[in-house]
């Protein structure tokens, strides 16, 4: 493997970030070819947190834009500050200005509402991590707008001009996947998949985030979510639900997995009012004797 | 692969297998690629194998091909990380009903009890069909189709988007407007500029059933479809019967008789039977997240007439439920009072349907405009 990568690999690590091979080579390449970076993926398998622990990482600033439907660029890329434009005119009221004058008053760089995208090219240091989440929730408007900031890094001003980027920031898109994203704004980005995390991954996950549970208890709930995910369900557990559910059994003093607890927490892990009902005592009984079997 | 160049032609050689396979892939992401194995180490056949998977962009749909061509031009073997995704099995759903329009009447070969039963209806109900030949619509008729055809996309339009646009009269202030309209009178305020919501565009999804039992109706709801597809800018067209096939070129605002010679041709087994659940799991898998949102409307007109696997129909209901916005079935069955939704795949699909209606003729189809509000 290359240095680089397995040192990208190491240092998110460092900042309690699980990192398979693929993911430090996106990363990597990302960084290394200014390109954005497009992670797609099952809910709660930590898309998201990439971005943040990659800013930590590289100890640079994290700039968010969570996206949403009707998202517009007074929202994303910036806003004139009305309120004190406002008062800026009523004083000049006072004095005399012809238009142009009041004009260049008025739409002057202090009056500029910096949003995410605008404050992610601005920024005069280092570039930051920007972080565009969910972006298949916004419109396919949005998404054209965002291919135009993505290319060239500079955001046009009708009234103060074009604004080029100092840094090229480190651009990471998510999405859930609820609607195809346009072709234009993948081929424009690095792609990465990511997966459910295997069972060797998701231990030392669970090892990482859960200091405080015992080896024999994590392998065990390894074991069971990685025995869940495989059911018929219609929303599987991601890596988030499976760090909730250990902190809730290290909550209620579990050392070891048992069939009425594991029924009594199963709102931790499963979201889906049908799959709690589809996953029946029968079934939760099988699961545990899976986990806990078998490990020694 | 031990010069540049090499690589360069490997990895030329390698894109247009992908293209072969229909992974799109362009000429920016061979560059990409290019640039991406100048980074990575050359000799670790996994990590190229990584680099290339995100820089060609390969969606997940696509990786099962993908390794397996990777195999095939970059030699030795490569452990696929993920599990090969399963291909979907191919199951003939054809029941053992067959149904033939034969010009004057549909003959049924080998019909079981049950089935004769629950397809009766349709054949003792002629006298409801508008049975004239699509060619002899009369130009009146046709115009009463588009201007129902315009109703009913107004009804579907009905839903406001969370974007904003300018309006006049009421909304919401629009304080940038407000203001640079407020320069020309030195920076007093005479007018608010107001911002409303904007009307979403309706989507249109239309799954047309062309099997045998659906003969008599298909004229007068494909006229129904060219009528819409003149209206509403954004309606994907399927004709489905035992396989499913992407018409919406076909459809073409052209002349009407050829459009159904052209659909005659382009569609497989015209007239033939009905796998409504295969079908189904077709379009659910290869267009349903493309095509398929909260603003589109899916419209499914078939008899429900299908002896396959109706646990497939259901789990097919299931997924277009959870993307779709609205779901409504035409069922020209319905035209017949004495009918009941029994049928089994109609009966499997029924919990998920938002609207069945009768769509018989171009009466019951004006009907349809009372249940979309």
């Amino acid at each position: 493997m290359n240095e680089d990568i397995r040192a990208m690999q190491a240092l998110m690590e460092r900042h309690g970030y699980i990192a398979d091979p693929a993911v430090a080579t996106a990363l990597y390449l990302a960084k290394e070819m200014r390109k954005p970076l497009l992670v797609e993926g099952e809910a709660g398998v930590g898309k998201t947190e990439i971005a943040k622990v990659l800013a930590r990482a590289l100890a640079t600033e994290l700039i968010r834009l969570q996206c949403y439907e009707g998202l517009d660029t007074n929202t994303a890329l910036y806003e004139w500050n009305y309120q004190r434009q406002l008062l800026r005119l009523k004083i000049a009221e006072r004095e005399a200005h012809d238009p142009a004058e009041l004009e260049d008053l008025i739409f002057g760089r202090e009056y500029l509402l910096e949003r995410p995208l605008l404050k992610a090219i601005t920024r005069r240091d280092a570039p930051p991590v920007l972080l565009i989440d969910e972006i298949d929730r916004a419109d396919d408007g949005f998404e054209a707008f965002l291919l135009e900031v993505l290319s060239d890094f500079q955001v046009t001003i009708p009234e103060l001009g074009t604004i080029r980027a100092q840094h090229v920031p480190i651009v990471v898109l998510t999405s859930n996947r609820t609607r195809e994203l346009g072709d234009a704004l993948r081929r424009r980005c690095l792609y990465l998949y990511m997966e459910h995390p295997s069972l060797e991954k998701e231990l030392r996950i669970l090892r990482l985030k859960v200091p405080d549970l015992s080896e024999h208890l994590a392998q065990a709930i390894a074991r069971f979510v990685q025995r869940m995910r495989s059911r018929d369900l219609r929303k599987l557990p991601g890596v988030a639900e499976t760090i909730d559910w250990a902190r809730a059994l290290v909550r209620l003093r579990q050392d070891r997995l048992e069939a009425d607890i594991v029924s009594a927490t199963l709102g931790c892990l499963l979201k889906d009012e049908h799959d709690i009902r589809k996953t029946g005592e029968e079934a939760v009984a099988e699961m545990v004797a899976y986990a806990s079997g078998s490990q020694q | 692969m031990s010069d540049a160049h090499g690589l360069t032609v490997q990895l030329a050689k390698f894109a247009a297998a992908l293209r072969s396979h229909s992974i799109r892939v362009g000429l920016g992401d061979e560059l990409d690629a290019g640039i991406a194995l100048t980074l990575v180490d050359l000799l670790d056949r996994q990590e190229v194998h990584r680099a290339l998977r995100i820089a060609f962009k390969v969606p997940h749909e696509a990786w099962a091909t993908f390794d397996k061509l990777f195999e095939e031009y970059w030699g030795g073997t490569v452990a696929p990380q993920s599990p090969v995704p399963r291909p979907v099995p191919f199951q003939d759903h054809r029941g053992p009903v067959q149904w033939k329009w034969d010009g004057q009447r549909v003959r049924i070969a080998v019909a079981e009890v049950e089935v004769a039963d629950a397809a009766s209806p349709a054949y003792s109900a002629e006298p409801l069909l508008r049975q004239k030949p699509f060619e002899e619509l009369s130009a009146a008729e046709l115009a009463a189709m588009e201007r129902l055809a315009a109703r009913l996309a107004l009804r579907l339009a009905t839903r406001r988007s969370r974007r904003l646009i300018p309006a006049r009269g009421r909304g919401m202030v629009d304080l940038r407007r407000s203001f640079r309209d407020a320069l020309a009178t030195q920076g007093e305020l005479l007018a608010l500029a107001r911002r409303t919501r904007e009307l979403d565009e309706p989507r249109l999804v239309l799954l047309y059933d062309t099997s045998g039992s659906m003969d008599v109706y298909t004229r007068v709801l494909l006229a129904f479809a060219l009528a819409l597809r003149r209206v509403i800018k954004r309606v994907e067209i399927f004709a489905f019967n035992t396989a499913l096939t992407r018409i919406t070129r076909l459809v073409a605002p052209a002349k009407i008789s050829q459009t159904l010679e052209r659909l005659a041709a382009g569609v497989p087994d015209w007239s033939g039977g009905t796998r409504i659940g295969s079908c189904l799991a077709q379009f659910v898998d290869g267009y349903l997240s493309a095509m398929v949102d909260h603003a589109t409307t899916v419209v499914i007109v078939s008899d429900g007439l299908d002896l396959g696997d109706a646990q497939l129909l259901t789990r097919c209901m299931q997924a277009l439920r959870s993307r779709a916005g609205r779901i409504i079935w035409l069922n020209p069955l319905m035209g017949d009072p004495r009918y009941q939704p029994t049928a089994a795949g109609m009966s499997a699909a029924l919990p998920y349907v938002d609207h069945l209606a009768p769509a018989h003729n171009l009466e019951s189809l004006e009907g349809l405009l009372r249940f979309v509000k």
